[in-house]
């Protein structure tokens, strides 16, 4: 696959400029829509002048002849006409998918990034939302470009068709025409803010509505209906106030159609008289009519339609899906640190300004090759630590160095990171395990034993078997992830209760293969049994942080005491008195 | 349906004197329109003919275009706040009336499916009085269109029935092919979200090993499957509609051509051929017309679908307040569901933990508690009041739930936790910050961005986090009595024990009903209901009921039975399956 890194510019740009680089694209596309155009619009451009001299000089001259002849050649550009259309729609389709790829790859790649930076990612159903978005920013693309391009080619033909037919007539016609247009192009900018502020509330009230449904439950168990009534209510009479100021500039801007649509026609009639003393006939009369109202009045009215709808439209989806701007790029200058000594020095860390410090000036020192465990109840921070120690979150204050290398620039290579929710995609168990590094059949079969696969490897039918998350089990899916990093050649290997799905005995076994492979081992513990594994454990319970052996902590340590206590595997039938 | 049409009824009612400009634009325009093509021939006719009768009909065709106009912008104005107004009043009505239902809604209606009703069919119905409005005035346009070809030529109508049964057999065929080339594009749109939810679960994975241009790479696979399945769309489409489209000016030229050949034997004036032209295009929107009919059959099935909303009976509340009391807990004679004749006395401020196998009417019995269900017999009263004759402030106040999924609502953190309580004032930041601490979220929720003042969607939390919101939420409002349903199956350990501690310390002079899956919980408990097929199996100290094999065996099976719960759950209660095992 090319480098779709360039490709992805509508990351820098507001939605003008996305749009522009859309259309510009390929010049090639916009010369052959533009060619199609003229095919498309070769009945604004005769109709008139077949009608009038299909009256005047052919029937009502008592030559139907004549009459038939200029009938024909409106339906010859009428069926021109539905040739035309149907290359301007292929063509217009032509533009936008690109348009729409670039969009998905900029969603896909923003998403992505983001995720990966904060360690955990949307839901399906934001995704389904993003995806419904760049569907949308499409559909709108497609149909300004359709509405816009119609509305130039066909004024253009009818001023060129009036001016065949009687020039005189474009004095009537033109000046209504122009102030009309004038018209909704400046009521445009409030016709845009209200169908924006339409739909953002539409969106918000299905959100709020969705809310409460999910939480009727628990809105019973708090008695809390007359308030979230009144929430949602107040959501709910604002966007109906959306709609209703909506539609009052719609029907504002339903006014200026009627002065560029009827006016027009009007002026004709009244200028009839003076036409006539310059020669005209009823049939240019009624043809000057024809062009007025079957071609420049639904025109305009499309351009109205169209850009007062799908264009804002396009604005709003296209500033949803470019809101979120540039991803964070990855560090591009990394290193390959000289071993796996990891070192913490007054590292602090929040997750916002005004958030509590998560670490607080921890030290730690852990030298080449040595095995640690990190203990401590839920939401202390372990973690976090663990995401400092790969470089994935970076400290507030003080230094977290990889074998000398500080650890946002360690070549990733060189360490490992496999986190409690193990990540299998779609594809096979080979690609699976070789995914971080590749490695030969029989290194693979080595770890797939090591670790014990073995039967989970027959189960699914061999390497070549097509897996998915799904099809494994979550204590699987962690082998899976475990072999992979197993087969690294990273000399730093974290895992944060990256076990937590196996049973103790599969724990052991693959906490043991790990003990064994060379280098440094930090393993955020999910029972005291990976702790007990550990050369030293490390004890984190809120402000107080303590680094030590098993038996050292029993006595020295009394929060460990307590986790030990509590966490025993032998005590739980004995906690029955 | 009569239901159905009786609340379409109402909300015509409710969209105000805005349906009335509605009818009355739609009618007067509807008529001008059909009128126009008329005036303009004759128009036309009398200014080439210099007659002296002209400027009267100049200024009927100048009165005829100013009315279409005006008809036009009151029309748009009326039908968008007219429907606007109704939409509201219908949404504001159900959604009192789902709120005063509660988790009863649920269960009859799927969450997904109140959403729709709420949302896009409340907008269909209040759109309903517009569809009947324009529907039947679109009617006269076309119908006076094909009248007025009839008169002028009988056969210039027949030309135009056929050139629309042409329209109606392409639309079919277009249908017809797009729903197969759709599916393929969908799937191909399919194949991509799913590939993106996979890799967004691994996001950690990824972010340690820096692999996210081959994951981009990865879910992009079936762009070019996309692209392709979409052009083929755009070609379904462009063949259709211009065919569509192509039919009804040749129509007109046909019209033009044998009117034409009218007014060559002077059958007919120039005027009056255009005005045939014109009618050719007014009756071809016949398929417009009835499209509205559809809608209205759509706003009808959509007022159908409210009506089963509005059905469902309410809670309705008492007006008593609760008596002082230490909050003793009775039910006599309770059946509901699963459970029948349910005898019980909790004591005032005791902890009573209820077990049994899954299946056996825990929840049920920890929501007959406090008022989430009803009993289809007998009473459940708190210090000697039923339940039903408590205000729902007062129930409010005396019970809070805490739950093993709790549902977060809310702006922020602070606000869903103290749902409910009122408005935020210092008082109730104090008893939200107390309930936090009390659950052991204080911690983690001051690390948040924003502390307590995160909003929701900007805190991603686990699920023993969410538990212990859930719990802070039920500690800020229970003031007498506490019923946790499994609500720290997803806590660690550690954390469980201290929760443990603070229900047993400053929170012990609640009474507390605690659904417990962990031996640990009903040995800590003051005694312990044994629920089995529905029936008080048991109601005595953990100590005693141990001595029974069967009773052991309920902590044993519980263990099997959390297998089919999802994997967090399971891994978190680890410590003691490892010891079950």
């Amino acid at each position: 696959m090319r480098d779709r890194r360039h490709a992805a510019a509508p990351g820098q740009a507001g939605p003008y400029r996305a749009v522009r680089a859309a259309l510009l694209r390929d010049p090639r596309l916009l010369l052959r829509l533009g060619a199609w155009s003229v095919a498309e619009t070769a009945p604004a451009l005769v109709v008139g002048l077949a009608v009038a001299r299909a009256i005047d000089e052919g029937f009502a001259a008592g030559r139907p002849g004549l009459g038939f002849a200029w009938l024909a050649l409106l339906g010859g550009a009428w069926l021109t006409a539905a040739v035309g259309a149907r290359q301007v729609v292929v063509a217009v389709g032509s533009i936008v998918e690109p348009f729409r790829e670039e969009l998905l790859d900029h969603v896909v790649d923003g998403t992505l990034r983001r995720s990966a930076a904060a360690g955990h990612g949307p839901g399906a159903a934001a995704v389904a939302r993003s995806n419904l978005q760049v569907e949308l920013a499409r559909d709108a693309l497609a149909s300004v470009i359709t509405v816009v391009r119609s509305f130039a080619f066909t004024v253009v033909s009818v001023v060129l068709g009036l001016t065949t037919l009687m020039p005189q007539v474009l004095v009537l016609v033109l000046p209504p025409f122009v102030v009309g247009l004038c018209l909704f192009l400046l009521s445009l900018p409030a016709l845009a803010r209200r169908q924006r502020d339409f739909i953002v509330a539409d969106e918000r009230t299905a959100g709020a509505l969705a809310a409460m449904a999910g939480g009727l439950r628990d809105i019973a168990a708090c008695r809390a209906g007359d308030r979230v009534a009144a929430d949602v209510g107040r959501q709910v009479a604002r966007q109906a106030r959306a709609g209703r100021s909506l539609a009052r500039v719609t029907a504002m801007r339903t006014a200026s159609l009627a002065v560029g649509g009827w006016l027009p026609v009007l002026l004709i009639l009244a200028g009839a008289p003076w036409l006539v003393r310059h020669g005209a006939g009823a049939g240019v009369i009624l043809g000057a009519l024809v062009y007025v109202t079957q071609s420049l009045a639904p025109a305009l009215g499309n351009l109205v339609q169209g850009l007062g709808m799908s264009g804002v439209r396009l604005r709003v989806t296209l500033e949803r899906v470019l809101r979120s701007g540039e991803p964070p790029r990855p560090v591009t200058a990394r290193s390959v640190p000289r071993d796996a000594a990891v070192e913490l020095r007054g590292v602090t860390f929040a997750y916002g300004p005004h958030a509590e410090a998560v670490i607080s000036d921890l030290d730690l020192s852990v030298p080449d090759g040595d095995h640690v465990a990190v203990v401590g109840p839920s939401g202390i921070g372990k973690s976090t630590l663990a995401a400092l120690v790969t470089g994935l979150l970076r400290p507030d204050s003080g230094r977290v160095t990889v074998g000398g290398v500080p650890a946002e620039r360690v070549d990733q290579a060189s360490r490992v990171l496999i986190p409690q929710e193990a990540y299998v995609f779609r594809g096979t168990l080979m690609e699976n395990l070789t995914y971080l590094a590749a490695a030969p059949k029989p290194a693979v079969e080595d770890a797939v034993t090591a670790l014990g696969l073995t039967s989970l490897v027959a189960r699914l039918g061999g390497y070549s078997a097509e897996i998915h998350a799904g099809l494994l089990s979550p204590g699987e899916r962690q082998l899976v992830a475990l072999a992979r990093a197993y087969l690294t050649p990273a000399r730093l290997v974290i895992l944060d209760e990256a076990t937590c799905h196996l049973d103790p005995a599969a724990e052991a076994l693959a906490e043991e293969a790990f003990a064994r492979r060379d280098g440094t081992l930090l393993v955020v513990a999910h029972r005291l049994t990976s702790a007990t594994r550990a050369r030293r454990i490390l004890v984190m319970d809120g402000a107080s942080v303590q680094l030590g052996r098993h038996e050292e902590l029993l006595a020295s340590c009394p929060p460990y005491a307590d986790l030990a206590g509590l966490w025993n595997p032998s005590d739980s039938q004995e906690l029955v008195p | 349906m009569r239901a159905a049409d009786r609340l379409v009824k109402r909300t015509i009612r409710h969209s105000g004197p805005w349906l009335y400009v509605l009818a009355f634009t739609s009618v007067a325009g509807a008529l001008m329109e059909l009128a126009l093509p008329f005036v303009l021939g004759r128009t036309v006719d009398s200014l080439v003919a210099a007659d002296s009768a002209s400027p009267v009909w100049l200024g009927t065709c100048a009165a005829v275009v100013l009315l279409i106009a005006a008809c036009e912008v009151f029309g748009v104005w009326a039908s968008g706040s007219g429907g606007a107004r109704a939409t509201q009043w219908l949404r504001l009505r159900l959604l009192r009336h789902v709120l005063g239902v509660g988790p009863a809604m649920t269960r009859r209606f799927p969450e997904g499916e109140l959403v729709t009703r709420l949302g896009v069919n409340a907008e269909e119905v209040g759109r309903g009085p517009e569809s009947i409005v324009t529907g039947a005035t679109l009617v006269i346009p076309t119908a006076g269109g094909v009248v007025a070809l009839v008169l002028i030529d009988p056969w210039l109508a027949l030309t135009l029935l056929a050139g629309l049964t042409l329209i109606g057999l392409v639309l079919r065929a277009f249908l017809r092919t797009t729903t197969s080339i759709a599916g393929d594009y969908q799937s191909a749109q399919g194949d991509i979200a799913t590939r993106l939810v996979d890799a967004l679960a691994g996001a950690r994975t990824i972010a340690a090993a820096g692999t996210e241009d081959r994951e981009r790479a990865r879910v992009l696979t079936a762009l070019p499957r996309l692209r392709l399945h979409a052009m083929e769309m755009w070609r379904a489409n462009a063949r259709a509609g211009v065919r569509a489209g192509a039919v009804v000016p040749l129509l007109e030229v046909a019209v033009l051509g044998v009117g034409g050949l009218r007014l060559a034997a002077g059958d007919l004036s120039a005027g009056e051929l255009y005005a045939a032209a014109r009618y050719v295009v007014l009756g071809a929107g016949l398929g417009a017309a009835l499209g509205h009919v559809s809608r209205l059959g759509r706003a009808r099935a959509a007022a159908g679908r409210l009506v089963e909303l509005a059905e469902e009976p309410q809670t309705a509340y008492g007006a008593l307040p609760l008596p002082a009391g230490p909050g003793a807990l009775e039910l006599r004679g309770v059946t509901a569901g699963v459970l029948t004749g349910i005898d019980l006395v909790v004591p005032g401020g005791s902890s009573v933990a209820v077990v049994g196998r899954s299946g056996a009417g825990k929840s049920l019995l920890a929501a007959l508690a406090g008022r989430l269900v009803d009993p289809d017999a007998g009473q459940v009263s708190l210090d000697g009041v039923p339940l039903p004759e408590l205000s729902s402030e007062a129930l409010g106040e005396a019970v809070g739930y805490a739950f093993e999924r709790p549902v977060l609502i809310g702006e922020t953190v602070a606000d869903a936790v103290g749902l409910g309580l009122g408005d935020p004032t210092e008082a109730m930041e104090i008893t939200v910050r107390a309930a936090a601490r009390a659950a052991c979220a204080d911690d983690f929720v001051r690390r948040l961005p924003l502390g307590y003042g995160t909003p929701l969607e900007e805190a991603p939390m686990s699920g023993g986090e969410r538990q212990r919101i859930g719990l802070a939420r039920a500690f800020a409002h229970g003031r007498r009595l506490l019923v946790l349903d499994d609500a720290t199956s997803s806590l660690d350990t550690v954390t469980e024990h201290r929760v443990s501690r603070a229900l047993a310390g400053e929170l012990g002079g609640r009474t507390r009903l605690i659904v417990a899956h962990r031996v640990a919980t009903a040995a800590a408990a003051d005694r312990v209901i044994w629920l089995d097929g529905g029936r008080v199996r048991a109601y005595d100290t953990h100590t005693t009921l141990w001595r029974d094999p069967g009773y052991r065996a309920v902590f044993q099976v519980s263990g099997h039975d959390r297998a089919g719960l999802p994997p967090l759950d399971e891994s978190l209660s680890s410590p003691l399956g490892a010891g079950a095992s």
